[in-house]
């Protein structure tokens, strides 16, 4: 730890030694032929600024791209000691609304940009309720990258469950009993009792769309926060988020979970499914499509109707409260130290204006079309067999993607998937998650920061977290999981309500 | 005959000494004398001044509210508030009582240990056997303790892990080990042990290397045993070196390992688990409170630093040797 902080240290150092160099060949640079950003990459290397992708990038744009690729695993550490330097780009992928990024945006490292998206037709949002979420107290500090709110779902064998003649669950009551006749009646036809319902890997974080946090939701305590009496309370100060715990304690103790629930490492998620152990997986329906793929490597010939979903599920009180994230993954904010005065920054929000057009969004999703795609049904397929240069843009595009924000809605070809079967399950998933929006239970406080919670907010959640685990495994009983709630309200939770309801109560009117 | 040569060398020796009052003239000279070791001194000299204490002015952050965008210069003095707020955390004895046990366990079970086995491997006659033993010891100071952590999870695994058998079967009870708290212990001074005592053998082998083999044939010929042997010959004679490495062992006392400790922690022992390293990058790196997880760092190094000097202190004071 103290190394790390001796380089992150060291570093500051040696930007700030670049940022008194740099400071000689700053020129008042209004017309900013070349704009530059930092992004992070998720794959193994960058992409090179003279690949096709770029370049086409800049015919789009009509600029200079000046892309500083940033290892996705150190990028915060990075961002805050670019900040910190002189040599500050104008677009700056920022990650989440992190308590870094919340102090430097108050400290005033980012323009405002609340007022001012309106006026551009691509960054004109067609979701405001996202742009809320994403917004620090009503203030947007970014253009929001959009994603896809609604991701939850239950996915099973559904091999296993033709063979019991059951159906596909559609409440949480369905959950329990596939899940009990998964583990008692031999799904998998070998005699032995060595099958379990559920498989839950070590995830305890609160709010972070954990299996557990998804049967709260369903159950009705809200997402995070829940409206109650005309005040919002955090969801475990509501009776059904014990409700719900109740529910998979239950689970627990008649062995319908994975009994190292607490200690799972999630990478092997996917094993216990695959290897016919654990028969559910609560989780996002991409892994739906994850886990087929499994199945199709290990035999292309028999993987279809392996893998069954369904999506949010409906609670005890015979209601859907399906599980939505906050729809999106951090922005693209403007740092004011770079771009100063008012008429770059229409310069740069020109920029990302044309970044979102339609061209570039199929740009930077999809690639080049008759390079690595062809549109086929509105449908983006893959040429295959792949190129050289095809597939330098599908190199490429798997990190430019990261560029995108998508805030009216995704203006990209979805991927031709690569089987029919394939192509309906993807189908289905569009389908179930478009249902599911309906009935989508928003964090009525995920565009507020408190101080105290930006201050503390991850000790104080790790006591209910903690405690909701150790309920789980037995180690406390429920009085255990309400005197860690109390100790969370003692502890600074208190200040934190205050501070939340006044936000809301101010942002109402 | 010879004295006069004898004579001759010393006066050179004299001669190549600066003589005390010139002092000035007398250092130019001196450098210039051994401006070539003093080359070779640079980049060690370079080394700690640029990588080791000119980050250090990085450390004032502890004493301000330090915004990345501000920069360490530009974020505002806020006094000792850090050190204040982390001393009345209720979480702070916790922290503490958790590092100091998980020091005091690793300082007095595994650092006897590494020399009982350095003992143990120094009574072996047969060449062949020791320098195998030896190397077979040292490989696992080589993996990660992403790796041990990893052969732990397998070995541990609930039901499935052999050694979970074992020990389950052993106590005659059935509890999941890697995450019952009262295991978390045993689990990291046993990790510890079977990382690090082939390893630290090595410089105490070098120090048994040196006893005088006589005092051994002549407590032989006095009718001693193996034991006695090791007991009024071998301990003696490394005693220097055994003081020297616990010195430096306590000082290193509260730099529990954060990796070792950050892959084994879960939800379940967390409330044994935490302790000042994993805390810091908790609170500093997730929670992005950098000048709080300094000052939490600085307090650490601190304490280090006192503990150092006073076994030194107490050690020069009983026996008359110190680390410095």
């Amino acid at each position: 730890m103290i190394r790390r902080k001796h380089t992150l240290a060291a570093a500051v150092v040696v930007s700030a030694a670049l940022a008194l160099t740099a400071c000689g060949g700053e020129a008042p640079a209004s017309d900013l032929s070349s704009v530059k950003i930092m992004a992070p990459f998720l794959e193994a290397q960058p992409p090179t600024a003279d690949g096709a992708v770029q370049k086409k990038l800049e015919e789009l744009t009509g600029k200079d791209v000046n892309i500083t690729w940033t290892p996705n695993a150190s990028y915060e550490d990075k961002m805050n000691i670019t900040l910190a330097s002189s040599d500050i780009p104008h677009v700056l992928v920022v990650q989440g609304k992190t308590p870094g990024f919340v102090k430097n945006a108050e400290a005033g490292a980012f323009w405002d940009l609340t007022d001012k998206l309106k006026d551009y037709p691509n960054l004109k949002t067609t979701f405001p309720e996202v742009q809320q979420n994403a917004s620090v107290n009503g203030k947007v500090y970014g253009v929001y990258r959009g994603r896809n709110p609604i991701r939850a779902a239950v996915m099973f064998r559904q091999d296993w469950l033709d063979k019991l003649g059951l159906k596909a669950p559609e409440t949480t009551e369905d959950l329990y009993k596939v899940a009990k006749a998964f583990t008692e009646q031999d799904p998998d036809g070998n005699g032995q009792n060595d099958t379990y319902g559920i498989t839950i890997p070590k995830w305890g974080g609160l709010g972070t769309n954990s299996p557990y946090d998804l049967v709260e939701t369903w159950y009705g305590a809200g997402n995070r926060w829940a409206e109650r009496d005309g005040k919002l309370v955090p969801s475990f100060e509501t009776d059904e988020f014990l409700e719900a715990n109740r529910f998979i304690k239950k689970m627990v103790d008649e062995k319908l979970i994975n009994p190292d629930f607490a200690t799972f490492d999630s990478t092997k998620w996917n094993e216990p499914f695959f290897n016919g152990k654990g028969g559910i997986i609560i989780d996002v329906d991409s892994r739906a499509s994850v886990l087929i793929n499994l199945f199709k490597q290990a035999n292309p010939n028999d993987f279809q109707n392996k893998v069954g979903f369904v999506g949010s599920l409906k609670g005890p009180d015979g209601e859907l409260h399906a599980h939505p994230t906050d729809g999106y993954s951090g922005f693209l904010a403007i740092p004011k130290s770079s771009v100063k005065t008012e008429a770059d920054l229409k310069n740069v929000l020109t920029f990302l204006d044309k970044l979102n057009s339609k061209e570039a969004a199929v740009l930077i999703n999809n690639g080049i079309e008759g390079v690595n795609f062809n549109v086929v049904d509105g449908l983006a397929a893959t040429i295959k067999p792949e190129t050289p240069e095809g597939k330098a843009v599908n190199t490429d595009i798997k990190s430019f993607a990261q560029l995108g924000t998508n805030v009216t809605g995704n203006n990209f070809y979805p991927v031709k998937q690569a089987s029919e079967y394939e192509q309906k399950v993807f189908d289905d998933r569009v389908a179930v998650m478009a249902k599911d929006l309906k009935s989508a239970v928003y964090n009525p406080a995920a565009a507020f920061v408190s101080p105290t919670y930006v201050a503390k907010g991850a000790q104080l959640d790790n006591i209910v977290a903690d405690a909701r685990i150790k309920y789980l495994a037995g180690q406390t009983d429920e009085q255990g999981l309400k005197d860690a709630i109390k100790l969370w309200n003692t502890s600074g939770g208190d200040k934190v309500k205050e501070e939340i309801n006044k936000l809301w109560q101010d942002n109402k009117k | 005959m010879t004295a006069p040569v004898v004579e001759a060398k010393a006066s050179e020796r004299v001669a190549a000494k600066p003589p005390a009052p010139r002092r000035r003239r007398g250092f130019a000279v001196h450098f210039a004398h051994y401006k070539w070791l003093y080359l070779l001194l640079l980049p060690g000299v370079l080394y700690f001044a640029v990588f080791r204490y000119g980050p250090m002015y990085g450390v004032s952050i502890a004493f301000k509210d330090y915004v990345p965008f501000l920069g360490v210069n530009g974020s505002p003095w806020v006094g000792v508030t850090n050190f204040t707020d982390f001393f009345a955390n209720p979480d702070f004895p916790r922290l503490l009582g958790n590092t100091l046990i998980l020091a005091f366990l690793n300082l007095g079970i595994a650092f006897p240990l590494t020399i009982i086995l350095a003992l143990l491997l120094n009574e072996v006659r047969l060449s062949v056997l020791k320098r195998t033993v030896q190397t077979l010891v040292y490989i696992p100071h080589f993996l990660s303790w992403t790796i041990v952590a990893s052969l732990s999870f397998l070995l541990f695994a609930l039901d499935i892990g052999p050694l979970f058998q074992f020990v389950n079967g052993l106590f005659g009870t059935n509890v999941d080990i890697l995450s019952d708290p009262n295991w978390f212990r045993p689990l990291i001074v046993l990790q510890e042990i079977w990382k690090n005592t082939g390893w630290g053998t090595i410089i105490f082998l070098a120090a048994l290397a040196t006893v005088d083999q006589d005092q051994y044939e002549a407590a032989i010929i006095d009718g001693a045993g193996r034991f006695r042997r090791v007991w009024h010959i071998t301990l003696p004679g490394i005693r220097s070196t055994i003081i020297v490495m616990l010195i430096l062992a306590i000082g290193q006392m509260l730099n529990t390992g954060f990796e070792q400790i950050y892959l084994m922690t879960n939800a379940l022992n967390r409330s044994v688990a935490d302790v000042f390293d994993t805390y810091v990058y908790f609170v500093g790196i997730t929670q992005g409170a950098y000048s709080y997880s300094t000052a939490v760092g600085l307090f650490k190094s601190l304490v280090g630093i006192v503990l150092i000097f006073g076994t030194n202190w107490l050690s020069k004071r009983f026996n008359q040797s110190g680390l410095f």
